[in-house]
């Protein structure tokens, strides 16, 4: 798994690639974690490569919404795959993230 | 009048097994584990992704609480497929755990208010067809069946 973070327009995006495990998640962990205070900059969180995810990771998702919500900053979902979005539907996690195809 | 019938139950039952420790590493053997094998047993590609995160939150769970911290122990999975349904057995030597009695997590909370905990169980239950949790001669026993030909 790969996880990738730039900054573009002002923005945070994230790209994940590949399958997050739980231990790929932990290792994803360190490097989004800067993203849990990211400073009330929005982020974008770019799903088109992933291909599963573990609770470990959407514990790491509801991290950067809790920061974000706090600074008053949005966190949106980029090309989530229908496999990923059950997982988010099950979790109630559907209603708390915004979607982008 | 006699009434000879001849029917042939021909059951298939393969099992496929899986040793680990509990140690977080071991994952990737385990993802590795579960791809292969429900692959091999033609899941619809959809619904082997919901099986195969249903057992690895159960294997995880298992490697945070049914052992005691810093103890190396053992995590048996053993898949078996029953005819229509696949059946997958999560088998450790750890103190008794029935994540079946842990309490759910509230989905309709705001981010503020959601924890972090209780996602993987919660997960386990709603991405497979049945649990059994059993306690039997000093093991945990838990068994996850998933129906082959229907999506949740």
């Amino acid at each position: 798994m790969k996880t990738i973070i730039e900054e573009i327009d002002g923005k945070f995006v994230a790209k994940l690639s590949g399958e997050m495990d739980t231990l790929a998640a932990i290792e994803a962990e360190k490097v989004m974690k800067p993203l849990y205070q990211a400073g009330g900059k929005d982020v974008v969180i770019d799903c088109s490569k992933l291909e599963y995810i573990a609770s470990s990771g959407l514990r790491i998702l509801l991290n950067i919404l809790k920061g974000a919500k706090a600074a008053g900053s949005k966190v949106v979902m980029k090309g989530v795959n229908e496999d990923i979005k059950t997982v988010f539907k099950l979790t109630g996690f559907i209603s708390l993230f915004e979607f982008e195809d | 009048m006699m009434n000879i019938s001849e029917t042939n139950h021909t059951q298939e039952v393969r099992e496929y097994q899986l040793i680990m420790k509990n140690d977080i590493r071991e994952v990737t053997k385990l993802s590795a584990f579960l791809k292969e094998v429900l692959e091999k047993l033609n899941f619809v590609p959809s619904v082997a992704t919901q099986y195969r995160l249903a057992i690895e939150e159960s294997v995880v769970n298992v490697m945070q609480y049914a052992y005691p911290i810093d103890t190396e122990g053992y995590i048996e999975v053993r898949i078996r497929k029953d005819g229509d349904r696949v059946k997958t057995m999560i088998v450790d030597g750890g103190s008794p755990f029935d994540p079946t009695s842990q309490k759910e997590p509230d989905t309709s909370l705001s981010a503020e208010e959601r924890q972090i905990g209780g996602l993987g169980i919660h997960l386990m239950r709603k991405l497979v067809d049945a649990i059994i949790y059993e306690r039997i001669e000093e093991q945990n026993v838990l068994t996850l069946v998933k129906e082959l030909r229907i999506e949740n």
